[in-house]
């Protein structure tokens, strides 16, 4: 195992970013701003965000905005909440949220809210949990948590608890690593942790760590880098993180590097991409490796990003 | 090429006219892949004639000799296709979704601009009747070019939306239907797409109330996530839309799917989704009974839901005891053994809650022997042997969970030291001095 080839890192993220022509990319082009958001607060938390064309990353994020106010995945494609936090993201990475008109995308999101609390991702109404905690940290990042109901939203996120501990994206949906992110996540920053079975829900978390020291998000499944990100973030909201092997996870994840020309991937010996690369490094962060931008595990943005927004 | 058609789509020799030509020749087609162009050769022996040209209308028609003897476009090296199968060539990805994306945009812009038109219009003048031929021209456009573009890039969102917005205002439940067909299609070359599960769950919600036989739908949507879980292990979206239909399955329903898929599931037996199927059926069977309560039936129907419980029960130790240290099996029990003692064992009242727990912890010692250090699966089978009694402690009710650790607690410390002392959480909730742990 070596150290965290942070320059290679670096690098590659900035070469998928003038790739964008190439076939995996543009059937990728969809999601093409959450690659975004992952790729820059990559380059954030190693601190080489200045690499970036500001002006021109913002006004491509713009472009993607529909008239609704919510954010499409690419310039004229339909929005949905999931594209739209990771816009707000971005601009809260550059200190631009106020290009936004506020108002706007906060009623664009608000008007996504059902009659029980949950969310829908877009105006066909598809439910899930993750969009539930796309909602909140949106507004809460936009200072507009009072245009939805908090509290049916936080009774929601409740009733998808399992009698495991963990949440599912439904009322009696599997639990999974993922959706109990965004549950605790939202009911973080909704201050409503009082509600879970924190050595309940620790447990269920602590036993997705697996012999090589890697995290699963499921009983049964392969360790993968992206679960760093998702269990630990929890089991950090959670208090709980002292009861897994840190110094085994972050060999795990540094395993999963391609040393020769940069990335992270979910697993050792595979393909890397932005995805893993993101979570491999934002999970080294949120395991205080050195050298790295420290990550809030709510809101998934570099803890100065965060403290600039709250504490201004 | 004009400029409404800078990719020349519609010349019969585009990628893309051909591909969507495929497409409406066999309606049958069910299963769509990518094959890489060197694999095209191997295919063209295999079947004697290799190209798509060749529908599959010929192929069940000619006989072998005379389909050997006619080789219609044998040089096809971007479409294969035979048996109601579609290959398409890795190398013609790339044009084709340039193709097909600019070809749906167009159409879709066009279909809207009109749409406003209409919706200024109507009743004003007598141009409707040319206009709702171009309309329907337009619709059949956007269908044709969206379902295109989803067997390229199967998560376009965008290209999911249209096809809901043109069919929702048409209110026909054959349209409906025909949505699930082309979900399918996406989903036999990508099983976990999100967008194609979610578009089946927009259609079953949609007709759900307007059509006469939402059972059967249900029915077979349940067995087409079945299927799909075979193919792709653990497909957390395949199961979780087969969760999500339980919400609409008549009670009857719910029975008939557990006990017609345990024997796969007992075939299944590291699938924790699965079990996680059958953990949502179970806590149906518990809501019905109770709604029910007030009712004559109620007897009865609590002795049929006590009895299917019972099975379950026996059913997961005999998997334990054959298949040694499966995390998903000792998770289900989990689950299976707390709902027996709150709602059954303690409403029976008597030793019910004792005598059970205490078959528990003989299920436990009888599998804590660790003979050989093989596969580890002895281990595995220890710890979660023991891990199980300790979280059956921590959700017992606290007099319940005091007498258990005074039977037993010493017992699990030295099998936990045994197999997984490195466990710290297990440790620190063993140690736990708030009263409900050891």
């Amino acid at each position: 195992m070596g150290d965290l080839a942070a320059e290679k890192h670096a690098k590659y993220i900035l070469l998928v970013e003038k790739r964008k022509d190439d076939v995996e990319s543009v059937l990728m082009e969809h999601l093409r701003i959450n690659g975004a958001y992952w790729g820059l607060t990559t380059l954030d938390i190693l601190g080489k965000l200045e690499a970036v064309e500001q002006e021109r990353v913002v006004s491509w994020v713009m472009s993607c905005q529909h008239e609704s106010g919510g954010f499409g995945g690419s310039e004229g494609h339909d929005p949905h909440v999931l594209y739209t936090l990771s816009a707000i993201q971005i601009l809260a990475l550059f200190d631009k949220i106020d290009v936004l008109d506020i108002d706007k995308v906060s009623s664009y999101i608000a008007s996504l809210q059902n009659e029980d609390g949950s969310f829908s991702g877009d105006i066909w109404g598809e439910i899930d949990t993750r969009f539930s905690y796309v909602a909140i940290c949106s507004l809460a990042l936009l200072h507009r948590l009072d245009r939805i109901n908090v509290e049916k939203a936080v009774k929601y996120i409740i009733s998808c608890k399992n009698l495991d501990g963990g949440f599912g994206c439904t009322p009696g949906a599997e639990s999974h690593a993922g959706q109990i992110f965004c549950c605790i996540g939202a009911l973080a920053i909704t201050g409503s942790l009082h509600y879970v079975d924190k050595d309940l829900l620790g447990w269920w978390l602590c036993e997705r760590q697996v012999k090589s020291g890697g995290l699963n998000g499921r009983p049964e499944k392969l360790p993968d880098v992206c679960y760093s990100w998702w269990v630990l973030s929890s089991l950090i909201m959670i208090d709980r993180v002292h009861w897994i092997d840190k110094e085994k996870l972050v060999k795990f994840i540094l395993d999963c590097q391609d040393t020769e020309n940069g990335g992270i991937s979910d697993r050792p010996d595979d393909a890397v991409d932005v995805f893993h690369t993101y979570f491999g490094v934002a999970g080294l962060s949120l395991l205080e490796y050195p050298g790295l931008k420290a990550i809030d595990p709510a809101y998934a943005l570099p803890v100065d990003v965060v403290n600039r927004i709250f504490l201004r | 090429m004009s400029e409404a058609d800078p990719f020349g789509y519609t010349e019969p020799s585009s990628l893309l006219y051909r591909l969507e030509f495929l497409l409406e020749s066999d309606p049958l087609i069910d299963e769509v892949g990518f094959i890489h162009p060197s694999q095209f050769a191997a295919l063209s022996d295999m079947s004697g004639s290799p190209s798509l040209s060749s529908m599959s209308m010929e192929l069940q028609l000619a006989d072998e000799s005379k389909l050997k003897a006619s080789p219609v476009n044998p040089t096809d090296m971007d479409f294969w296709s035979r048996d109601h199968k579609l290959g398409i060539s890795t190398q013609a990805i790339h044009p084709l979704y340039n193709a097909a994306k600019h070809a749906f945009s167009s159409s879709f812009k066009q279909y809207k601009l009109l749409i406003n038109l209409h919706a200024k219009r109507v009743g004003l003048d007598g141009d409707n009747v040319s206009n709702a031929s171009s309309l329907a021209t337009l619709e059949c456009e956007v269908m044709k070019h969206s379902r295109a573009l989803l067997l390229l890039s199967c998560d376009f969102g965008t290209a999911w939306n249209c096809r809901k917005e043109v069919v929702s205002k048409k209110q026909n439940i054959m349209l409906y239907l025909d949505e699930l067909v082309v979900s399918t299609l996406v989903l036999s070359y990508s099983p976990k797409s999100e967008r194609a599960w979610s578009h089946r769950r927009w259609v079953v919600k949609m007709i759900a109330g307007k059509c006469t036989n939402l059972q059967e739908i249900l029915k077979n949507e349940s067995e087409l996530a079945q299927r799909i879980a075979e193919k792709s292990k653990m497909n957390y979206r395949a199961w979780n839309h087969r969760c999500w239909l339980v919400s609409y399955m008549p009670e009857s329903q719910v029975i008939d799917e557990l006990i017609k898929y345990r024997d796969w599931a007992g075939l299944h037996v590291a699938d924790n989704s699965c079990f996680h199927y059958r953990t949502r059926l179970l806590t149906r069977t518990l809501a019905d009974s109770f709604y029910k309560q007030d009712l004559k039936a109620s007897h009865v129907h609590t002795a049929e839901v006590c009895q299917l419980w019972k099975e379950e029960l026996s059913w997961s130790k005999i998997l334990i005891k054959r298949y040694i240290g499966r995390e998903a099996l000792w998770l289900y029990r989990r689950f299976i053994a707390m709902c027996w003692i709150k709602h059954f064992a303690a409403r029976m009242g008597g030793t019910h809650v004792e005598s059970f727990v205490d078959n528990e912890l003989q299920l436990f010692r009888s599998c804590t022997t660790v003979p050989d250090n093989v596969f580890e699966d002895y281990q595995s089978q220890a710890m979660f042997a023991a891990t199980y009694i300790m979280w059956l402690i921590k959700q017992m009710d606290e007099r319940q969970g005091v007498e258990t650790r005074e039977k037993v607690g010493e017992e699990l410390e030295k099998v936990l030291n045994e197999v997984c002392p490195e466990k710290a959480f297990l440790w620190d909730l063993m140690t736990k001095k708030n009263g409900d742990l050891i």
